[in-house]
């Protein structure tokens, strides 16, 4: 997942940032909402993090001026003020979520994981798709009920494709959605990371999950149960 | 300058120039009209007396010819051009004083018996003159009655003077009148804006802080506004107090944790809960800035507030709240009655229903059900506002627990948000009522918020 975080405090943003980075997302982090703008407009995110109060350019006019630029990812706004008032306004821009300052990290985790599951039309945190289950909230996946032991960027591999179930991934998404931008991507990593996924979760070479469009990308072939 | 910030010394005055000046100039006019018209029948009484004193001195010969007296009624008749002239015609005869000689004056008419005519002013070569005639017919014993019309003709050069000393005299004294008006009405003015000049230098004494409130002992006229001075000093010393207490209280609510911490920092052998003590105590100390802005942020209750509608706030909240809770799939209902308005500020209502609405669906099932009620009042309709929801209810123990009523910022039982806390304090402040029952409609818990009418 590639997080777009506007923050201004840099003691807040840094922590923040490393926090999401241990937790597998790719951070995009800018100190102000001109910057935020900007990386808004490059980067295809999946989920972004707007605080309200920012210099150069408001929260509220940074996430006006993404929408009506057709920007469609989810956006949750970190706010120190807690009337509804505010609340109602921010959410009345474009936001699909808030936040009050100060906040537990692990609430911060929870409703990205929320906002980017309803962005991708799956209700519930637990992904089905036949005899496969990802957990989001656990980040676990069972196959046959069977629980799959996997590093943390393969999990992340596998919940991008499962979150897009049916839909054609190319590499070049993947590498953009997973990993930082230093990462060199010309290397075949991403191969070596589809092939273990395939031996780990259908050794059996059974079911099938991941399929190969030649030179195109990657599709999760098995359909949403839910 | 513009009218509108015209001084009330300068709007007095000039209204009173202008009403002095339009009723003496009216004044004079009409007296001085009066007196001309006076004058003139005075001359025409004095002409008529002419008349009958040459009548009374004259005779008619057995032959008919008029033969006038001896001596003149008046010394001018016999002065050339003296501005007093008669002249008699009748029949063959034919005469005019000596003072009319030579001079064209309006003689030529002949009237009939006992006609009298006044004329005047008429411009002729003699000047401006009045001139009174009278047709008579003389008896002439065994003969022939005798017609005759007697004119007298008097220029107007005594009536000019008299007019003019007239004129002298009354506009002197007219404008000594005016002068004493202006005068006594400026005198007025100043003592009727003393009161006004005692309320600026009143407000000015209570900004330096050497007076209280304003004197209760003002002209009837000004005591609304001395009153409601009064009130906006009372409210704005209430609120600078409220302000400090809130800062009192925030202060000295923050000291508890911080003291908490600092103990376990200084007891490095419990360095195992250190991590425990201060996320608890960062936890409190949100709950208690988040409880003082909410206070600090509220307007409270008023004499005089707008209605401020339900409907569109709720409809807003739920937008939100809809958004916030989509991955639930939650249903709001509403059941709003559409004369339902809150008086007070809009940003309370909507502290007050997003609070609430925010709980209800937390907790909610599936549903949550929105009805509002207008109760009628006299003065001012008061509202009942009813949120339900489909969850597990709430029980009596907790219900205590979740209001923390009477409890201080600082003091709340822990593990509770702090958000219904709010809510009752913002309903009381608004003098309403806060009750929490149980759903007949959908089983779960019902918060039932009233505020009463005025009456």
């Amino acid at each position: 997942m590639r997080i777009l975080l506007v923050e201004d405090e840099a003691p807040l943003r840094e922590t923040l940032a490393a926090r999401l980075r241990r937790e597998g997302y790719a951070v995009d982090a800018a100190a102000d909402g001109e910057e935020g703008l900007y990386l808004g407009r490059e980067v295809p995110f999946d989920v972004a993090i707007i605080d309200l109060g920012l210099p150069k350019m408001s929260g509220m006019e940074l996430i006006t001026t993404l929408r009506e630029e057709g920007a469609r990812y989810p956006v949750l706004i970190l706010t120190a003020r807690t009337s509804w008032q505010d609340k109602v306004e921010g959410l009345k821009t474009g936001a699909d979520d808030y936040l009050v300052k100060p906040f537990h990290v692990e609430e911060l985790l929870a409703r990205l994981n929320a906002l980017v599951r309803r962005a991708t039309g799956w209700s519930k945190p637990v992904l089905e798709c036949g005899p496969m289950v990802l957990d989001t909230t656990a980040q676990t996946v069972t196959v046959n009920a069977k629980a799959i032991d996997l590093t943390s960027y393969e999990y992340k591999v596998l919940e991008y494709l499962m979150l897009h179930a049916g839909e054609l991934v190319s590499k070049a998404d993947l590498t953009e959605h997973i990993y930082q931008q230093d990462f060199d991507r010309d290397s075949n990593v991403l191969e070596v990371f589809i092939g273990r996924l395939r031996r780990k979760l259908d050794p059996d070479g059974e079911i099938k999950p991941i399929e190969t469009v030649r030179g195109r990308g990657y599709r999760f072939a098995i359909p949403r149960t839910e | 300058m513009r009218l509108g910030s015209m001084s009330l010394t300068a709007r007095v005055v000039l209204s009173a120039i202008v009403a002095l000046v339009t009723f003496l100039g009216l004044t004079g006019y009409a007296l001085e009209r009066a007196f001309y018209d006076s004058a003139v029948r005075e001359m025409q009484d004095r002409l008529r007396s002419h008349i009958h004193a040459y009548l009374s001195g004259s005779d008619v010969s057995v032959a008919g010819e008029l033969i006038l007296p001896e001596v003149s009624p008046d010394p001018r008749f016999d002065i050339p051009h003296s501005g007093l002239y008669a002249a008699v015609k009748g029949g063959t005869n034919r005469w005019r004083s000596s003072s009319a000689i030579g001079l064209k004056l309006p003689f030529d008419a002949e009237l009939a018996r006992n006609e009298e005519r006044f004329i005047g002013p008429t411009d002729t070569p003699a000047g401006r003159v009045y001139a009174e005639s009278m047709g008579i017919v003389w008896e002439v014993p065994n003969g022939q009655p005798l017609p005759l019309t007697f004119h007298i003709v008097e220029d107007d050069t005594h009536l000019r003077g008299q007019l003019q000393v007239f004129r002298r005299t009354l506009w002197i004294w007219l404008t000594i009148a005016a002068v004493l008006v202006v005068a006594v009405l400026l005198t007025a003015l100043r003592w009727s804006l003393m009161p006004l000049r005692r309320v600026e230098r009143d407000v000015a004494r209570i900004e330096r802080g050497s007076l209280e409130l304003l004197a209760d002992d003002y002209p009837t006229e000004l005591r609304t506004l001395t009153h409601s001075i009064n009130d906006f000093i009372d409210s704005e010393r209430a609120q600078r107090i409220r302000n400090r207490h809130r800062m009192g209280d925030l202060a000295h609510s923050l000291k508890t944790p911080l003291a908490v911490i600092r103990n376990a920092l200084e007891n490095p052998n419990e360095s195992a809960a250190l991590e425990h003590v201060v996320s608890e105590q960062v936890r409190r100390m949100d709950d208690i800035v988040a409880y003082q802005l909410s206070r600090a942020g509220t307007a409270g209750h008023t004499t005089f507030s707008a209605p401020v509608s339900v409907s569109g706030v709720a409809e807003e909240l739920v937008g939100s709240l809809e958004k916030v809770h989509a991955a639930r799939n939650i249903l709001c209902e509403f059941e709003l009655s559409p004369d339902a308005c809150f008086f007070g500020d809009r940003g309370d209502l909507m502290e007050i229903l997003g609070n609430v609405l925010d709980n209800a669906f937390k907790w909610a099932d599936r549903r949550v059900l929105l009805s509002t009620r207008s109760i009628p009042g006299r003065r001012r309709d008061g509202l009942e506002i009813q949120v339900e929801d489909d969850g597990a209810g709430i029980d009596d123990v907790e219900i205590e627990g979740i209001l923390q009523r009477g409890v201080r910022g600082d003091e709340r039982v822990e593990g509770h948000g702090i958000g219904l806390a709010i809510v009752d304090n913002l309903i009381h402040d608004y003098r309403g009522e806060l009750q929490v029952i149980n759903s007949t409609a959908l089983g779960g818990a019902c918060f039932q918020l009233r505020f009463p009418a005025l009456n």
